[in-house]
């Protein structure tokens, strides 16, 4: 514990000060007593405190210093009243500033999705429209509603008055209309002046709406066609029959005679003789309308009716509008030669006249041949008959061709390809020879060639000689020429044969037999190299093997083994001094077609030797597990590392950006208040 | 510190203008003679103190316990004067009022002088404790409460600031004597 004397500073201030207890005074004073070097300094002391309660006495503030520093502070801070106080009140509440905080914040979300293009601006806009309707709705009701009352009103009018009016109107308009075709039509049988129809149609149309013209249209044609109206119709008609008759000629004939018996005549006949002998060609012929239908019947009784067709064109407004043009063209002819006559006015004038002249005669002359046409074709009616003697189709012939197709395995391509080559001869001929050879070394070859009907057999059977045989196909094709179906007369002819080749290396040839199997040794190394040591013993061949060595301590070779069919038993057998023989399956191709030369034929055989490994592998152990785990965390951590860096890159700016806008505020108030 | 009192700092922080207006009327003395203490001038400690006093109103939202009120504003007078002395330091003397100036020798000084120069050797806080309680008569513990101190801790400065200026002013005194 620090004695009195050596805080005797502080001692010796509380006494002075008056701030000691009882106690300790007279603790004080008795060390005072005992101690000169204190006593020395209380003396300092004292006489110190003396001299600045005088000196500071005089310093200290003057009476009016509050009142002073009052009214200079009412001064400088006016007194606030109403909402700014309020608000500046409000401001300092720690839940305001929450909410401010929080409406802020909102805010920045809000204009970052609008920046965004987030479908924030889908939302305001419906809340605007939400909110403008809200406001819309008062004035509305207020305007609509006599609005509302007029439009009923209308629609009692509409309700009432107007069907009244349709119901009155309508039933007069089609009572004119009709009458007035009525009229029309009365009219029709003396000479009709041809403007005449056209105006009735243009009346129809104008007095009515369309569905009312489509009533008459319908109404006249349908029940009471007035028989006077069709004679004076300008039609055309025409017709043709398709027919399949026995024999050209007699038809020909039974058509002409027909044709005369109607007043009618044959205008054309043509004919054409297909290569089976049989004819087919078209008769036209012309017969007064009015026997038409008759001598249709007539002709249908000839053969076999495989069409008709019966047309009728009504050309009564063309003809008579042409009829009509061509009267008043006559009129306009007959004027210009009147101006030509008289002669008056200037050269150039009469020229033109002249010009005008020739081209409404042109026109004159173009109208009077189309209405000597229409004559022509209304005098006559148009029959196009078309014949066919029956079985058209019959074939004129067979040709009986034969295509062959066969594969070559060998052990050299090339050789039987250029043996192949040498067959070629007159009757032999190689229309295509390929021999491929494939970036892995492997040959195949490919020939077609056409041999001659009577060569074929004989090659066909030299070419099986080259090698071993497989998918050997033929097919004969008869096909019917100039014709198709069945002929009793028609020949049969061979034609050459195709015959295509392929030739392949023996280990491109599908295996008869597949088996794969699985073997377990403790040894896969020595197990691989006795499998390669009996399959040789065997005539057979190892075609592939792999050999691999697991992280724990597996092993496994696999060796593709190709042997021929007879040695495949044996081969079988002998498997089983090399271990456990496991999971046999085995997948025999039998193909169709005695070709196949079973005893000689592939049998594959996929072998797997595989040893047991460690019971514990080095990828499960603890060391491992350990590893992997420390690797993991090691990982996570730095994860987590890069995310606190996004965080930070994150919040940086806005910080950096806050703080900065603060000083940069309080440096400028500072500096407003300094001034 | 007793109930009402601590009841008109809170109604001050809380904006009530004639609270604060009555803290002014028994505070600005103590905060005055802070000012002084720093600044040793008058004019400059009174425009400190009424700074601090705006400043204060403006910020007072910004103090959570009322009890720590009169601490609250002897620090920001502190604060503020400590930026006026500052920038008064900065302020370069120009030659002129260099040569104005004679170096005086030590035993010519007077008393008065001497006592201001020893007082502004010491450090801030032995001045203002000093300041307080030579200007104001304040007991220890209401000027503990208003510098923010803690129990006891006064009579260690008070002590250590008397002994230091006892020390620079020895001479002066015997010679008095």
């Amino acid at each position: 514990m620090a004695t009195i004397h050596d805080e005797i500073d502080n001692w010796l201030a509380g006494d002075l000060h008056g701030e000691l207890s009882d106690e300790e005074r007279s603790t004080l004073h008795a060390h005072l007593v005992d101690c000169a070097a204190c006593r020395k300094t209380h003396q300092e002391t004292k006489l110190m405190n003396k001299i600045l309660e005088e000196t500071l006495a005089q310093e200290k503030a003057d009476p009016a210093f509050e009142q002073r520093m009052l009214s200079r502070f009412r001064k400088r801070v006016p007194q606030q009243s109403g909402p700014v106080k309020l608000l500046r009140d409000l401001m300092h509440l720690r839940a305001a500033q929450i909410t401010a905080v929080a409406a802020v914040l909102l805010g920045l979300v809000q204009l970052g999705r609008m920046i965004t293009g987030e479908n924030a601006i889908a939302a305001r806009e419906r809340a605007r429209y939400a909110s403008k309707e809200l406001f819309q709705e008062p004035a509305q009701v207020g305007a609509s509603w006599p609005a509302r009352a007029g439009a009923l009103d209308k629609s009692d009018e509409l309700a009432a008055g107007k069907p009244k009016d349709l119901a009155l109107a309508a039933p007069q308009s089609s009572a004119e209309t009709r009458s007035k075709l009525e009229r029309d039509f009365k009219a029709f049988p003396a000479t009709v002046p041809p403007a005449n129809a056209a105006q009735t149609e243009m009346a129809a149309k104008e007095t009515g709406s369309e569905g009312k013209v489509m009533s008459y249209a319908t109404e006249p044609t349908s029940a009471e066609t007035p028989p006077s109206a069709l004679v004076n119709r300008k039609l055309i008609r025409n017709a043709t029959v398709e027919l399949e008759i026995v024999s050209f000629d007699d038809a020909v004939q039974k058509i002409t005679e027909s044709a005369n018996e109607g007043r009618g005549y044959v205008a054309t006949t043509n004919s054409e003789k297909q290569a089976n002998g049989k004819l087919r060609g078209q008769v036209i012929v012309k017969v007064l309308p009015e026997n038409l239908d008759r001598f249709l019947q007539k002709v249908r009784g000839l053969g076999e009716l495989k069409n008709q067709t019966l047309g009728t064109e009504d050309v009564t407004k063309a003809y008579f509008d042409t009829d009509a043009r061509l009267k008043n063209a006559h009129v306009m002819e007959q004027r210009l030669i009147d101006m030509l006559k008289t002669k008056t006015g200037k050269v150039s004038d009469l020229l033109q006249v002249e010009k005008e002249l020739g081209r409404v005669r042109e026109e004159i002359e173009k109208m009077q041949g189309q209405l000597k046409y229409w004559d022509s074709q209304m005098q006559f009616a148009t029959v196009a008959i078309s014949l066919a003697e029956k079985d058209m189709e019959e074939p004129a012939a067979f040709l009986l061709k034969e295509r062959a197709q066969l594969a070559v395995y060998a052990p050299d391509v090339e050789k039987i390809y250029n043996d192949i080559k040498t067959l070629a001869s007159p009757k032999v001929q190689i229309t295509n020879a390929q021999l491929n050879r494939d970036y892995s070394g492997r040959v195949s070859a490919q020939l077609s060639m056409l041999i001659a009907p009577e060569e074929s057999d004989a090659v066909i059977a030299r070419t099986k000689g080259f090698g071993r045989v497989e998918n050997f196909q033929t097919q004969t094709e008869r096909i019917a020429q100039g014709g198709s179906g069945m002929s009793e007369n028609a020949k049969t002819k061979r034609d050459k044969v195709e015959l295509s080749v392929t030739i392949s290396r023996e280990e491109q040839e599908q295996p008869l037999q597949q088996t794969s199997l699985r073997i377990r040794t403790s040894s896969v190394d020595e197990g691989a190299k006795e499998l390669r040591a009996l399959a040789e013993k065997q005539n057979g061949r190892v075609r592939n093997s792999t050999f691999n060595r697991d992280p724990d301590g597996r092993e496994l070779a696999n060796v593709w083994l190709r042997v021929p069919m007879k040695n495949y038993s044996t081969l079988m057998q002998s498997l089983n001094s090399l271990g456990k023989v496991e999971n046999v399956s085995v997948q025999r191709q039998d193909r169709t077609g005695a070709q196949i030369d079973e005893a000689n034929a592939p049998a594959d055989i996929s072998i797997q030797v595989y040893s047991q490994g460690n019971i514990v592998s080095h990828e499960s152990g603890l060391l491992a597990t350990l590893r992997r785990t420390l690797a993991q965390s090691a990982g996570a951590i730095m994860w987590s590392l890069r995310m606190i860096g996004v965080a930070v890159a994150f919040l940086a700016p806005w910080v950096v950006a806050f703080v900065a806008l603060i000083w940069s505020t309080r440096r400028v108030i500072r500096a407003r208040r300094r001034l | 510190m007793d109930a009402s009192e601590r009841e008109q700092y809170r109604a001050a922080i809380h904006g009530d203008r004639e609270a604060f207006e009555m803290i002014i009327r028994t505070h600005s003395r103590a905060l005055f003679a802070i000012a002084y203490g720093i600044l040793q001038n008058r004019e400059e400690a009174e425009d400190v103190v009424q700074d601090s006093l705006v400043k204060a109103w403006k910020t007072r939202w910004r103090v959570r316990d009322p009890e720590k009120f009169p601490a609250w504003l002897a620090a920001i007078a502190r604060h503020r004067a400590h930026d006026v002395f500052r920038k008064r330091r900065t302020v370069p003397l120009s030659e002129e009022t260099i040569d104005a100036i004679e170096p005086e020798p030590a035993n010519t000084m007077t008393l008065d002088r001497q006592l201001h120069s020893a007082l502004a050797d010491l450090p801030e806080l032995q001045r203002a404790a000093l300041t307080l309680r030579y200007f104001e008569e304040m007991d220890y513990r209401t000027i503990e409460n208003t510098l923010g101190l803690t129990n006891g801790a006064l009579r260690g400065i008070l002590g250590r600031a008397l002994a230091s200026m006892r020390k620079q002013l020895r001479p002066a005194m015997a010679s008095m004597d």
